[in-house]
């Protein structure tokens, strides 16, 4: 069985050879069977065999001239071993024009064309292999790249993550400065309350008869004088008005001065009796606890203002990111690192800025700069790929013109 | 009722001129004849009696010649009238004055030679007037003494008379009077009563505005030598169409200037110009023909300035039913057409060429001004052009993209952005750094290059050809003697001037390839804007008062453009050591133009009105000896639609010069833009041009030898049928084509007038049989190109269409025989080497073909010529023919032969298969 299928094969080879049927491919080979006739491959008319290839079309397909200039309509198949083949023309079959590489085309012709199929195939496979090789260089740096960015991918997630978690962080001590805020702004305002609430005399029960004589001695002398009494004491239904001098001198017992002794009989006595004088009414400056309490809600509400603001910051930092990352950087974040770069292209006078997710911009020699616009790149053009694999950052070259037509 | 036909026309005008205002020329820019000084002049003087009277007893009679004196009764100014009889039925009238204050301006170079005469004999004089006897046939010229007329005759028939309206004028060169003129002069005059008549004109004349000094716009024209105009009317009895004294983009049929300007003959370059007007275009050639079934004349009126031309007639008016009456009461005055012929200075040098045949017309001019160059072959082909192709690697890609999509063409063009700044003569360093790479690599391909040449150099001390134009003086001058500069492409730019011998051979001298950087013979020239075009020039060109050595612009304006593709074309041919034929086109041109390449009709514009202009455009170019002729292919200014392109195509396939040009600022159009189908469209036009190319071959080289049109009028080859007269939207190509292309958008037929009453008429797309002298409407599509091949003629093709016609060298030619009802045909085979001038010296094939009786046979028509093809005969295709039994090929040698044969009975077509013979040997083919 074997056998008998070399034996065939062999023969069918042979038998191929034997005819010769210029300018057909082996897969047409069997429409040019050697017979008395010939059909049209179009089947529109049968002539004889010889009239193949005879240089004077019969065909309307222009079938039976495959291998001549006869045909308006034929086709030639280079077979150009060692390279490709290839379809031509037969209007280009012994036209003084070399076309097919193994100079098949022009086997009547003054054109003395050379078999170059070998040189343009090993010119061909060493181009393709310089394309694999850098295909694979190409490949090689966007594993690189992916690798590099997913990295960067990850990094930024984590930097987002992180972010996030000092943003509610910070969400919750803002709640807490918040609360602190409040908390600090009601006790002083209680304080107030209770510095008011003083005047019916219940705020100097808690008082003794120094602490009044000191508070009323601005001077610390150990006396109370008419001035002092006029700058610190008040009538209790006219705060307003200051106490004349004899009025002065009659709380003090129309002395000029009066030491604590003297204090606890006269002027202690109106002032706890509460109903002609009191002592002027200055909240904070004078009460500690009123001052406290006004340092402390101060102090919340600056702590609160620093909390707030790092709070924004943070948010916009989580937004800047989000954007970025929400750009397409393909499929495995190959393109990421193009992000930050820019790459100069020099047409002419003119000098390209391109910066992939940003701005373009062209500058004249005279210095004039003029904005382009802004260049999205689709990353799932996977085109400029091979490019990346030769211009790398920093070279002052452009992956392409094609990228950016010049601007003329 | 009557109202109504009245209204039709004037409706007609005005929605003509409507249209014409939303996207036309400058009318402003361009005189008018009001605006021209002596157009008006002359024009004002009507018709009447001739102040002129021959003087008799001045007559001189020579063997070869007849001289005589004219004296103007107002004024006393003599001229000299010579009178010559040329071989070959050609009259020369000749009027200068007497005694010119200097020397008028006679056009040189123009003339192949100086004319050869014949003995003109006197046959009878009295005080009358004088009869000569022109040659032996019974053609008399009758000069009339009081007032000066001539008259030319035939029996009792006047073919032509000149001066019967009386409007030959002659302005006689004279001295300036006016305040600053010599008092001692005026004196003078007042002391010679015997002058008083005399003065007293010429102080009549001088009132007259625009004698001495000219503004048009904010242009002034001085004119130093004062009025120089002359005038001259010819009358044509029995004359209804007059055709010719291009260039304008108006019918064929010339139409009456009553009512309007005269046309106008005055190289200018205008700027998107307009249809059916009479105005002046690109080139001017002042030759009109005459025709009426009996007879067909010439006028050539020789001179170079600016020149206006009025017709009327007296049936002009007249409707069909007018004439139809005029008919029935027998009351019908003889048609007559009248023609004036009016130019601002030299001399009255003119050419009475008295037919009598269309083709004797045209021999007599040919032997007057030369005919055709014989181009390259390759040039025949298509031109693809643009501007611009913008560097190297476009003219790749374009050149690629004919091969891609399997459309031949020979020429690419580079218009004016493939300088280095508009120095012509150079390339731009950085589109076109290597211009001999670019050369080499449309050589391998067999195909060619066409690079501009403008005659406006760059103002550019830095710029070779600049300065040794202007160290050799060769510049032309303005006023003052200073070299003349103008405005245009590059700027400031001066211009040779070509009207110098030396100056033209200095220039050929730059075509040299050592001199011409990046040249290789496979690349031709192009020469523009030689009006010559100064945008900011009166009319955009040159003001009158520039100096040519002893001339002054205003006399050799015309022939500028003439001079500057000649010395081009000289250039050419000296680069090659005189071996191969030259290729330039030329804008601008004049009589005798023909003699160095080709023309196109200038920039216009894609429009259907365009297209259909373009036939009557070079219709009128071919009658007067310019076959070369062409139309941008698309239209230069705007975008064409789509299926106007296509048509366009269609149309300029079967026109002389076939190229696509398009303008800077339109969207690039290759024939492949438009989708497949339209791709289809042209790529079947321009294949059905290369099938030609040995038949247009075939008649360029006729027409080299004749002189007679390649594209030409209907009524040439039926001068009886007037049904054909003033056909302009069919043509014949040679005798054996007729075409009539679809130039009507959305046609979905056309009407073409198949002539000839015996004749029979073949569609060559469906071989289809059609009698002449009938309108035939003929269904079209898309693809539809209606073109017929007369029954009575062969007609060679080359059916295998390669990428360029040099790549069909070698290939078999097809014969498509189309019998007449007599089943006889005759047609021609010419071959050569296609490029060189060795044809000159008798290495041709040239054959004639030809079938009667059965019997179809090739004889030697040149057997004194050798030339030796690899072309064979694949094919005989026999139009018309019944069923032969046998088919029987007898060779050279005496061997019969059977042939085989396919026969197509629904259309009468026999197909010789495969006959083989070499296209030089003779053969017999016999049917049986």
């Amino acid at each position: 069985m074997r056998f008998q299928v070399i034996v065939a094969a062999v023969f069918w080879s042979g038998f191929v050879e034997s005819r010769k049927v210029r300018g057909i491919s082996s897969s047409y080979k069997r429409f040019y069977k050697e017979r008395k006739s010939f059909l049209c491959i179009d089947g529109s008319k049968i002539i004889p065999f010889e009239q193949v290839n005879d240089d004077y079309c019969d065909c309307e397909d222009g079938s039976d001239e495959p291998g001549t200039s006869a045909c308006p309509r034929g086709r030639f198949y280079c077979t150009n071993l060692g390279f490709r083949p290839h379809y031509i023309p037969s209007s280009r079959v012994n036209d003084g024009i070399c076309d097919c590489c193994d100079a098949s085309d022009e086997y009547n012709s003054p054109a003395h064309c050379q078999n170059t199929c070998w040189n343009l195939g090993q010119k061909e496979r060493a181009y393709v292999e310089g394309q694999m090789r850098t295909l694979d260089e190409g490949l090689r740096l966007k594993q690189q790249l992916i690798e590099e960015g997913v990295l960067l991918w990850r990094e930024k997630q984590a930097q987002l993550r992180e972010l996030q978690q000092v943003a509610e962080d910070l969400q919750i001590k803002l709640e807490e400065h918040r609360r602190r805020k409040h908390e600090a702004e009601r006790l002083k305002e209680q304080t107030l309350k209770a510095l008011e609430a003083g005047d019916s005399g219940l705020r100097h029960q808690n008082r003794t008869e120094t602490s009044i004589f000191q508070l009323l001695d601005s001077n610390k002398d150990g006396s109370i004088t008419v001035d002092e009494v006029k700058t610190k004491v008040v009538l209790v239904h006219d705060e307003e008005r200051l106490l004349s001098e004899d009025e002065a001198l009659g709380l003090l017992g129309g002395g000029h001065q009066i030491d604590l002794t003297k204090f606890r009989r006269t002027l202690w006595d109106v002032l706890t009796r509460g109903d002609s004088v009191k002592i002027k009414d200055t909240p904070g400056s004078d009460d500690p606890h009123l001052e406290a309490a006004d340092k402390a809600a101060e102090w919340e509400a600056t702590n609160l203002k620093k909390v707030e603001e790092a709070y924004e910051t943070v948010n916009m930092e989580i937004s800047d990111l989000r954007k970025k990352l929400a750009i397409d950087y393909g499929t495995d974040w190959e393109f990421l690192f193009l992000n930050s770069q820019c790459y100069k292209l020099k047409v002419y006078e003119y000098i390209y800025t391109l910066c992939p997710f940003n701005q373009v911009t062209q500058k004249n020699t005279a210095g004039t700069e003029v904005s382009l616009g802004s260049l999205s790149i689709s990353p799932h053009i996977h085109q400029p790929l091979e490019h990346i694999s030769k211009v790398l950052p920093g070279q002052l070259s452009f992956p392409s013109e094609e990228v950016l037509p010049s601007a003329r | 009722m009557p109202l109504l036909p009245r209204m039709v026309p004037v409706l007609v005008l005005w929605l003509a001129v409507c249209l014409a205002e939303t996207w036309a020329v400058d009318r402003g820019n361009f005189k008018t004849c009001d605006q021209s000084a002596f157009c008006k002049r002359q024009r004002a003087l009507k018709p009447g009696e001739s102040p002129y009277r021959a003087l008799l007893e001045t007559m001189e009679l020579t063997n070869t010649r007849l001289t005589l004196q004219l004296i103007n009764d107002n004024n006393k100014v003599r001229l000299l009238l010579e009178l010559y009889r040329l071989q070959g039925n050609i009259t020369r009238v000749k009027i200068n004055e007497l005694k010119p204050l200097k020397p008028r301006y006679e056009v040189p170079d123009v003339l192949i030679r100086e004319p050869p005469t014949e003995p003109l004999s006197l046959l009878s004089q009295d005080e009358n007037g004088v009869v000569l006897s022109l040659g032996s046939e019974s053609q008399r010229v009758i000069i009339s003494a009081r007032p000066f007329r001539l008259d030319i005759m035939e029996g009792s028939d006047v073919l032509m008379s000149l001066n019967s309206r009386g409007l030959l004028t002659f302005e006689h060169l004279r001295m300036r009077k006016d305040t600053q003129a010599d008092p001692e002069a005026e004196k003078k005059e007042e002391a010679d009563p015997a002058n008083q008549a005399e003065t007293t004109k010429e102080e009549e004349e001088k009132v007259e505005d625009g004698m001495w000094e000219e503004t048009f716009k904010s242009h002034s024209d001085s004119k130093p030598n004062g009025p120089s105009a002359i005038s001259l009317d010819f009358s044509l009895p029995g004359v209804e169409h007059v055709y010719g004294i291009p260039e304008h983009a108006d019918t064929l049929r010339l139409k009456t200037t009553e009512n309007g300007d005269p046309y106008r003959l005055y190289n200018l370059d205008v700027f998107q110009y307009e249809l059916y007007n009479p105005m002046a275009l690109y080139g001017a050639v002042p030759v009109m023909l005459a025709h009426n079934t009996q007879r067909t004349t010439g006028i050539f009126w020789l001179n170079a300035a600016e020149t206006w031309v009025d017709i009327s007639s007296n049936t002009a008016g007249k409707t069909v039913f007018g004439k139809m009456l005029d008919y029935v009461q027998g009351s019908s005055e003889t048609p007559q057409t009248d023609v004036r012929w009016i130019s601002e200075s030299g001399i009255i040098d003119v050419f009475l060429m008295l037919g009598p045949t269309p083709k004797d017309v045209f021999s007599q001019y040919a032997s007057l001004t030369g005919t055709q160059s014989f181009p390259p072959l390759a040039s025949l082909g298509y031109h693809q052009c643009r501007w611009n192709y913008n560097d190297q690697e476009d003219v790749q890609s374009v050149d690629a993209g004919f091969d891609e999509h399997d459309i031949p063409y020979d020429f690419i063009w580079l218009d004016i952005e493939h300088t280095d700044g508009k120095r012509y003569f150079t390339w731009d360093p950085h589109k076109f750094a290597t211009p001999k790479e670019m050369l080499q690599g449309l050589m391998d391909k067999k195909r060619k290059l066409v690079a501009i040449v403008d005659p406006h150099i760059k103002v550019d001390s830095n710029y070779k050809i600049h300065n040794e134009i202007r160290s050799k003086g060769f510049y032309i001058k303005n006023k003052d003697g200073g070299d003349y500069e103008g405005w245009c492409w590059p700027g400031s730019a001066s211009y040779p001037d070509f009207f110098r011998a030396d100056m033209r051979a200095w220039w050929a001298s730059m075509f040299a390839y050592d001199q011409y950087e990046g040249s290789m013979e496979n690349m031709y020239t192009w020469n523009d804007m030689n009006e010559p075009s100064v945008f900011n020039g009166p009319e955009v060109t040159m003001h009158k008062d520039t100096v040519h050595g002893a001339w002054e612009h205003r006399d050799v304006h015309n022939l500028y453009g003439f001079y500057v593709q000649m010395a081009t074309a000289e250039g050419l041919i000296q680069r090659s050591g005189g071996i191969e034929r030259p290729f330039v086109l030329t804008r601008a041109f004049f009589a005798g133009s023909q003699r160095y390449g080709a023309v196109w009709t200038g920039d216009n514009a894609a429009e259907w009105d365009h297209l259909k202009i373009s036939i009557p455009m070079c219709l009128s170019l071919g009658l007067v000896g310019i076959s070369f002729c062409g139309a941008d292919v698309g239209g230069f200014f705007k975008s064409p639609s789509t299926e106007l392109l296509v048509r366009w195509y269609q149309t300029g396939a079967y026109q002389p010069f076939f190229r696509a040009h398009a303008h800077l600022d339109t969207p690039r159009r290759e024939p492949w833009l438009f989708g497949p189908e339209n791709t289809a469209l042209i790529r079947e036009a321009v294949r059905q041009r290369y099938t030609l190319l040995p038949y247009w071959y075939q008649q360029f080289y006729h027409a080299h030898r004749t002189g007679e049109p390649i594209m030409r009028p209907l009524w040439v080859e039926y001068p009886q049928d007037p049904a054909t007269f003033a056909v302009d939207d069919e043509f014949l190509i040679g005798r054996d084509l007729l075409v009539h292309p679809v130039t009507e958008e959305g046609a979905r037929g056309v009407t073409a007038y198949l002539p000839g009453k015996d004749t029979v008429w073949f569609d060559i797309h469906t071989f289809q049989k059609h009698n002449g002298a009938q309108n035939l409407y003929i269904p079209v599509t898309m693809s539809s190109i209606p073109v017929f091949q007369r029954g009575g003629s062969i007609i060679p093709r080359k059916v295998r269409v390669r990428r360029s016609s040099t790549c069909m060298e070698h290939d078999p030619y097809t014969l498509y025989v189309a019998l007449n009802l007599q089943r006889t045909a005759e047609g021609e085979l010419y071959i050569d080497d296609g490029h060189t001038f060795n044809y000159e010296k008798k290495e041709f094939i040239h054959r004639r073909l030809s079938f009667a009786k059965n019997i179809l046979s090739s004889v030697n028509l040149a057997p004194d010529a050798q030339f030796t093809t690899r072309s064979w005969i694949e094919r005989v295709v026999i139009l018309g023919a019944s069923k032969p039994s046998k088919v029987t090929l007898q060779t050279a040698d005496g061997q019969d032969s059977q042939l085989e044969f396919d026969f197509d009975a629904s259309m009468s077509v026999l197909t010789l298969r495969k006959p083989g013979m070499n296209a030089g040997a003779d053969w017999t083919v016999m049917l049986q």
